[in-house]
């Protein structure tokens, strides 16, 4: 405090010091006159004996330790008068710096809301998210993703915990059919019964769960349901509450609604809640009764720590009960992982998003840096027109060190001013543009735009004066080490033209910053043409079956409480009224529908060999090869007849056969599944993209369907007719079937969608990064030819003088200007085949060395760059010799 | 940064000096140079001017305070007093000094006895 009051009194304070010496050289003044001295005399005496004065205050005011604050505040000042004095400079780097850093602040805020952001509940830092990875020799099942927990093991968590004042369980994705006027699929989570009151989040209309509701399986059918539902679906129906809604068939009384915000723990939003006691009835799959298997891996944990614990001591506590539950599976260890709760945190979630997010981050980075190397070569250009005012300081006794410090003043100035506007753009715009983003994506991706805030908060504001200090400091420093090492005596002698521009040292650093613009711009443009390649192929690709006019629907017969008899009767009556309808050409079934990312794999034997084939298969009716349009090349098709329990026929693919028996005749031959029943090939159909777009040669094979697989099945019809009139006939016949059964009808076309969204994102996303690159880095080439040419004017108007041609100019400056932009270019080309082996990995139909995007990308820049150098250029060519001798 | 201080003095030997002398009695600056220069007799060659910086020195650490008063020549000056937490700051100089003195000193006779 002391401190504080007297550095604002540190004017006073220097003034007391001022007086004090004054009076002093006065009193010995006048000693000395006293003294017979003369007036003249006695002054230079009086001074000799005194030492330096201004150094005396100097070091005197040093003594306060304010110096570095007094310097930094004269910094400022004189920085900002200089980026005043130069208004278009410091509108151009401004702007550069604004654009750089707002897009890297727009996309970070982005995936702080995706996955950085704690869980929007009250006092969110307490929750804890719980996963566990388990080691050793072990056998586990999994419903959902690995890491997640058994209900007996959150049991024994919940009660043997210490740490914890509550722990929930819940499973995060469960689907669920609402039945109605307004029927539909609904994504909901079963949970154990403390969820709301844990979260702290209550229901604003009606109430939450109480424990008496998880009591016994089966015993309680309530359900909260979102906000968003409420409105979307009751139209914010006021009594719903103790109302009936029925979800896969059973009756539900809906006990409250949940606070509007809240949209649930995961990047999905969910739309109901029900007591995980309802799991049989609610989700009946495979594996029936999972609350009481120990073995199975299907709940998120998520608890509320106690005030005052570390993640440390919640740790140990927790690691206690996983040591006494693993004594009961010997051979098997389990490691905890915590963290605190965000809405993507779990180690499967986060496996996806890291390669992703990185990617992205390095993409936008890279644009900060094209950014960064256009304001560095503005500030070398513009030390060249300064250069003779840091020689006057130089020469006077300022260090160079305190130079280099005032002139970074200059540009983290500048880049907080370009900084600030930057991030304000991003928090304006940004939360509309994923807005936009989302709700454009096909709808399975839309319902994200609810829960995903991209408000900045702490984590965001750190980014962004993180990113902008460090943009300050990577374009001033360069600049500032140059300009501060002069020459002094040419530098003040100087005729106002840059003492470096011939000098090699100079020009190189220009060129170098002019090659890396080129070089990081032709990356992304890169990718960003290979990404379109890829999305092109992926819209024209072939997949190997005939993916025109065929309508699909998917029913889950299971989920609505059919058992097989009645599944099987529903099913022929609907294949019947379908094929009844005007323009249907033929009906199938199947289990998976081609493309429809739903995949089902065993592994097989062959007789007379050891090694195992992961092998993905379908069980498909007798009529999908001809309404898919995949022709079989060997052998038969299936009859009615084929779909057995024992020896199952079996039809495989060409590239299967090779690899199961090569050089053989696969037909006749036999094959184990991994429950050790047999198999017999009958036929070899040809090879098609049904399980992943891209991939024509991988193995697949096909069984016949039986009674089993209408319980859950797709149905393709083949049409001629339109697909509207097509889709109604198919909804009207499952009505008029089961009013009561959802039906959704797509085209199998849609699927090939769902392969495209990501590549479509990414080329939107790089193309535009692309663009902005582009202008940058042109705008920087244009800066700089403009530069070197109106530095040699002088040199050009000698050449003109001694008879060279207006072309031989113009061949020289663009000779000088292009060569930086060939070497960038050819790095950046060399750096993108790197770049794109990492993109071909993650997005299907990229070729990595795609020669159309590596010949037309390069030339195209090659033009823009030959634009930004040509306009210059011909200002040099226009030179009038005798103006530019006398050129000052 | 280059400290002004005389070549010959070791570090806080002015700061000792000043302490010393107002612990006397108070005096304003220029009559605490006159007043060390005549005691030591001018053999310390000490130029005025680097008294003031060591002066904020003991001003900050508050060894000493500082009021402007009106001299017998009617004249304002800036006179120094020894604080509490000065003089107390002196006593502890000297004894260390004195320790360090006899050190040197028993060094310096070690041929000769």
């Amino acid at each position: 405090m002391k401190r504080l009051r007297q550095l604002f009194q540190r004017r006073r304070l220097y003034d007391d010091l001022d007086e004090e010496i004054a009076f002093h050289l006065e009193q010995r003044i006048e000693e000395l006159v006293a003294a017979g001295r003369s007036e003249k005399e006695a002054s230079a005496a009086a001074r000799r004996e005194f030492g330096n004065v201004g150094l005396v205050k100097e070091t005197a005011r040093e003594a306060w330790g304010w110096r570095w604050l007094e310097d930094l505040v004269g910094d400022v000042q004189y920085g900002l008068r200089a980026l005043q004095k130069n208004s278009g400079f410091t509108a151009a780097a401004v702007l550069a710096i604004a654009l750089g850093v707002g897009i890297n602040v727009g996309i970070f805020s982005v995936l702080n809301g995706f996955a950085l952001r704690l869980l929007p509940v009250p006092r969110a830092a307490q929750i804890v998210s719980l996963s566990e990875v388990l080691h050793g020799h072990f056998s586990r099942n999994v419903h959902g993703e690995g890491g997640l927990f058994s209900y007996p093991e959150f049991l024994d968590y919940r009660e043997h915990n210490h740490v914890f004042s509550g722990l929930i369980a819940y499973d995060p994705f469960v689907e669920a059919a609402l039945a109605g006027p307004k029927m539909q699929q609904l994504l909901g989570v079963l949970t154990s019964c403390n969820y709301f009151d844990v979260l702290n989040e209550h229901p604003t209309e009606g109430r939450g769960f109480v424990d008496s509701d998880c009591a016994a399986p089966g015993g309680n059918p309530a359900v909260v349901i979102s906000d968003d539902l409420w409105r979307r679906t009751f139209s914010a129906d006021p009594s719903l509450v103790g109302k009936m809604v029925i979800l896969n068939q059973i009756s539900y009384t809906v006990i409250g609604i949940a606070p509007p915000r809240f949209t649930g723990t995961d990047v999905v939003p969910t739309s109901f809640w029900a007591p995980i006691t309802m799991q049989g009835a609610l989700d009946p799959g495979p594996g029936g009764d999972r609350l009481a298997d120990d073995n199975l891996s299907w709940l998120a944990m998520l608890g509320r720590v106690q005030p005052g614990l570390s993640l440390k001591q919640v740790r140990a506590d927790l690691s206690v009960i996983a040591g006494r539950i693993d004594q009961r599976y010997p051979g098997r260890i389990t490691s905890l992982a915590i963290s605190k709760a965000t809405l993507f945190g779990r180690p499967a979630e986060r496996e996806t998003l890291v390669p992703i997010a990185s990617v992205v981050l390095l993409a936008f980075g890279l644009v900060l840096l094209i950014a960064c190397a256009n304001v560095s070569n503005l500030l070398l250009a513009r030390a060249s027109v300064r250069h003779k005012e840091i020689a006057l300081r130089l020469s006077i006794g300022a260090s160079r060190w305190r130079l280099v410090r005032q002139l970074l003043t200059e540009s983290l100035l500048l880049s907080l001013i370009g900084g600030a506007l930057g991030s304000l753009l991003a928090f304006w715009s940004f939360a509309s543009v994923t807005r936009f983003v989302t709700s454009r994506l096909p709808h399975e991706f839309s319902p994200l735009s609810l829960s995903v805030d991209v408000t900045p908060d702490i984590r965001v504001l750190a980014y962004a004066l993180t990113l902008t200090l460090f943009t300050g400091i990577a374009f001033g420093l360069i600049p500032a080490l140059k300009s501060s090492r002069l020459d002094l005596n040419t530098a003040l002698k100087g005729d106002g033209a840059d003492p470096d521009s011939g000098k090699k040292s100079g020009r190189f650093l220009r060129n170098a910053l002019v090659g890396g613009q080129i070089a990081v711009c032709m990356v992304l443009l890169l990718a960003a043409g290979l990404l379109l390649r890829g999305l092109h192929y992926a819209q024209t690709v072939d997949p190997g079956f005939d993916m025109k006019n065929v309508a699909v629907g998917f029913f889950n017969l299971n989920r609505q409480g059919y058992d097989e008899n009645r599944a099987t009767v529903f099913v022929r009556n609907l294949r019947e009224r379908v094929a009844g309808l005007p323009g249907v050409i033929e009906v199938a079934e199947a289990e998976c529908a081609p493309l429809a990312h739903d995949f089902s794999a065993d592994t097989f034997a062959v007789p007379g060999r050891t090694d195992k084939f992961a092998i993905e298969y379908n069980h498909v009716s007798p009529e999908y090869f001809s309404v898919v349009g995949i022709p079989i090349v060997r052998g038969r098709g299936f009859t009615q007849a084929d779909a057995r329990d024992d020896a199952a026929p079996i039809i495989v693919t060409e590239s299967t056969a090779r690899r199961l028996w090569p050089g053989q005749d696969p037909l006749g031959k036999s094959l184990y599944e991994g429950s050790g029943r047999q198999d017999a090939v009958v036929g070899v159909a040809k090879n098609a993209q049904v399980s992943h777009l891209g991939d024509a040669n991988g193995s697949y094979l096909y069984f016949a369907a039986g009674p089993r697989d209408n319980l859950r099945t797709h149905v393709l019809v083949r049409f001629a007719g339109g697909y509207a009139a097509t889709a109604k006939g198919i909804r009207d016949a499952v009505q008029s079937l089961d009013p009561n059964m959802p039906v959704d009808v797509i085209r199998l076309e849609d699927y090939l969608e769902v392969w495209r969204t990501p590549s479509r994102i990414a080329s939107a996303l790089s193309g535009a990064l692309g663009v902005l690159a582009l202008l940058l880095a042109s705008i920087g080439v244009y800066g700089t030819v403009s530069y070197t040419v109106s530095q040699s004017v002088r040199e050009i108007g000698i050449r003109m003088a001694l008879g060279a041609g207006r072309t031989e100019v113009m061949n020289l400056v663009l000779r000088q200007a292009l060569r930086p932009v060939l070497i960038g270019g050819l790095v950046g080309v060399a750096g993108c085949a790197a770049v794109s082996s990492v993109l071909s990995s993650m997005l299907f139909g990229l070729s990595v060395h795609d020669p159309i995007a590596f010949v037309s990308v390069p030339l195209f820049l090659l033009v823009v760059a030959l634009a930004a150098t040509y306009f210059p250029a011909r200002r040099a060519m226009r030179v009038d010799p005798m103006v530019a001798l006398r050129y000052e | 940064m280059k400290k002004p201080e005389q070549r010959d003095l070791f570090p806080g030997a002015l700061e000792m000096m000043i302490l010393r002398t107002l612990k006397q009695q108070p005096m304003h600056g220029y009559a605490l140079a006159q007043h060390i220069k005549r005691t030591s007799n001018d053999l310390l060659q000490i130029e005025e001017g680097s008294l003031y910086p060591a002066l904020q020195r003991l001003l900050k650490e508050e060894l000493v305070r500082a009021e402007w008063e009106i001299s017998s020549t009617n004249r304002r000056v800036r006179t120094y007093r020894l604080t509490a937490k000065g003089g107390k700051h002196l006593e502890e100089e000297v004894s260390r000094f004195e320790r360090m003195l006899e050190g040197i000193t028993r060094v310096l006779a070690l041929g000769e006895s």
